[in-house]
């Protein structure tokens, strides 16, 4: 079985589409074309994606992009969406203000 | 550091279910959640649930909410609002956002109850101010007070976006479309029966082109879509809105729980990326429970039953009670949780297009196609009967779970019998006494009241109607079919309401007798002077 993360696997030129204007992550402001520009660059996992480009960084924390650049980048992998690595979560949740994670209350 | 037996996270159907539960064997609970008000998605569904009675069946969903928080009160709960959970630590710590603070707390077992969160679909445009999603729009109106939009294209034909859609039109505002990528509706049958009668067009097999507007939504472009869901460009259709709301399913919001490490898996069938959990809401990790859209996106009715089976399972967990309780209890649950999990919009049998149901009768086509039923497929079905005098038409052609007709009526004339999918049946032995029991505690809206013998050359229609202004009688208006076309002029000869009702509204209006089987909608007011 060839491995989606085989850096030599060839998945073909990268060309132009007609949508490739449209914003997929609103947050950070990142197009469809710059996610499918992103995967020919070599980024082939969707945390290397987020990593290069930010998408799913802002302030919704990729609720409503995470699945659409998923698509996306599954496609231009030739591959089943549901085969990628999910991103993994850490804290905060939420975005939070630096003074509130500085003001640690025990209760 | 604060501790309890367990924390909740999330006040949601499930979530509260489970702090209930889990209340009832003694432990020391607390339940967090982000929002101001508790209740998750509860406070914003103002239509009738289904079900059955212990399924809370035919009760509006706010209502459901505010019993169930009532009821977390009364055994001592703790519900902390405006608290944010940003992370779940080792040894079951988290810490919660409250006001400027982040406070730690700590509990002896978890149940993770934090919902879903709507899905979006990108196409030009998307961005515009104006385009929202259909839970979204749900919450300007239903908890704010504030009509989304006046004129709006509904893309998505599911329960979210059907039930969205109509209670849109109940705000007071115009449906211009209902567009959906797949040739059939996803969602309940009688619920599209209800846009569809009240002239809302559907556009299947369509999907959204692009927004249009400079600085907010003026217009959409829609087109239809060949079977490789590619758009097939002369199909371009313009309607002029300014919101364009998104009913596209719902993810599991499982951050929460996969950072706290719990084993995950990416699973279509329950809505994209979730944790590993079995029956009892156990995860990979000890203690740690979820239950509700979080484990699994369904509807809030298993929700409820999954929150109290994990409520069961952090009981059991802790000692509060033994494995024999557990297990008794836990059977109950998952009984109740089997008759909701039946019928045609079952998982098992989702995407799935039955040639008949589960009596046999030919489906609904036109139903599941269209969005309306012909006369032809009310007619076939046993919820229509001929019968001399008034008696109930009930227009319920697939097999859903909800059976509150059947006990609504005193003289035992519907029958659906034990399994709560079965399709309503109307015994012509029993004599209708057209109380309109039955019409009102109908959660899908399909029954109606029809006497033939009304008047000469006249019968009288008695549907469910929950618009305001309420019309009066003696109005004028048009009667409308199963598909919004105006069949005739027609006058309001009753109009009933009552508590027990709760809020539907009985409206009796007068048609010739060819058009009893036809005339299911009533438009009047300024409306009357005009026809689809």
């Amino acid at each position: 079985m060839q491995s989606i993360n085989d850096r030599s696997r060839d998945i073909g030129d990268f060309f132009a589409e007609a949508d490739d204007s449209v914003l997929i992550c609103r947050c950070e402001e990142i197009t469809k074309g710059e996610i499918r520009r992103a995967v020919h660059d070599g980024m082939f996992t969707l945390t290397e994606i987020r990593r290069y480009l930010r998408t799913g960084m802002g302030l919704c924390q990729g609720q409503s992009c995470g699945n659409l650049v998923k698509k996306i980048v599954a496609k231009e992998l030739g591959v089943s969406a549901n085969s990628l690595e999910p991103v993994f979560s850490r804290a905060p949740m939420r975005p939070v203000e630096m003074k509130i994670l500085a003001n640690e209350r025990g209760v | 550091m604060k501790r309890y037996d367990l924390i909740v996270v999330g006040a949601g159907p499930s979530g509260l279910s489970a702090a209930i539960e889990a209340a009832k064997y003694g432990l020391n609970v607390a339940v967090f959640d982000e929002n101001t008000r508790p209740g998750g998605q509860l406070f914003k569904q103002v239509h009738k649930f289904f079900g059955s009675k212990e399924h809370k069946a035919k009760i509006r969903g706010f209502q459901i909410g505010q019993d169930l928080l009532a009821e977390a009160k009364a055994l001592g709960v703790e519900v902390i609002l405006n608290a944010t959970v940003t992370g779940l630590f080792q040894d079951k710590e988290i810490t919660v956002k409250i006001a400027d603070a982040i406070c730690h707390y700590k509990a002896d077992s978890i149940i993770v109850a934090t919902g879903a969160a709507e899905n979006t679909v990108p196409f030009a445009g998307w961005t515009l101010p104006g385009v929202m999603g259909a839970g979204a729009a749900q919450t300007l109106m239903n908890l704010h007070g504030i009509k989304p939009g006046n004129k709006i294209l509904m893309l998505g034909s599911g329960n979210v976006g059907l039930v969205v859609g109509y209670q849109l039109l109940q705000a007071g505002c115009e449906l211009a479309a209902l567009v959906d990528a797949s040739p059939k509706v996803g969602g309940y049958g009688v619920h599209a029966a209800k846009l569809a009668r009240a002239g809302v067009p559907f556009f299947l097999s369509h999907t959204i082109v692009q927004a249009k507007g400079n600085d907010h939504v003026t217009g959409v472009e829609i087109a239809q879509v060949d079977e490789n869901w590619k758009v097939i460009p002369a199909s371009k259709k313009y309607f002029e809105v300014d919101t364009i709301c998104m009913a596209v399913g719902l993810s599991p919001m499982a951050q929460l729980i996969n950072m706290a490490g719990a084993k995950m898996e990416t699973n279509p069938q329950k809505g994209g990326c979730v944790p590993i959990s079995n029956a009892y809401g156990e995860t990979s990790l000890a203690g740690v429970f979820v239950a509700g859209d979080v484990a699994g996106v369904e509807e809030a009715s298993s929700a409820m039953i999954e929150g109290h089976i994990a409520g069961v399972s952090a009981a059991a967990y802790l000692g509060f009670i033994g494995k024999e309780e557990q297990i008794s209890r836990y059977k109950d649950l998952e009984s109740s949780l089997c008759k909701l999990r039946q019928g045609m919009f079952s998982l098992e049998n989702r995407g799935k297009v039955p040639s008949t149901t589960e009596e046999g009768y030919a489906t609904a086509n036109n139903l599941l196609y269209q969005g309306f039923c012909t006369e032809e497929e009310v007619l076939r079905f046993p919820g229509t009967t001929k019968q001399v005098g008034v008696h109930a038409v009930i227009e319920c052609l697939q097999n859903i779970p909800c059976n509150p007709c059947q006990e609504a009526c005193a003289r035992h004339c519907i029958k659906i019998g034990e399994k709560i999918t079965s399709l309503p049946s109307v015994d012509e032995e029993k004599t209708c006494s057209g109380c309109g029991m039955c019409v009102a505690s109908c959660s899908g809206q399909a029954i109606f009241l029809v006497d033939e013998s009304y008047a000469d050359g006249y019968a009288s229609v008695t549907m469910p109607y929950e618009f305001l202004p309420l019309p009066q009688v003696g109005e004028i208006g048009w009667a409308l079919d199963r598909s919004g076309e105006a069949v005739c002029k027609t006058e309001v000869v009753q109009v009933k309401t009552s508590p027990v009702f709760d809020h539907t509204n009985l409206l009796t209006i007068k048609v010739p007798v060819d058009k009893a089987m036809s005339a299911r909608f009533f438009k009047g007011g300024v409306f009357h002077a005009i026809h689809k």
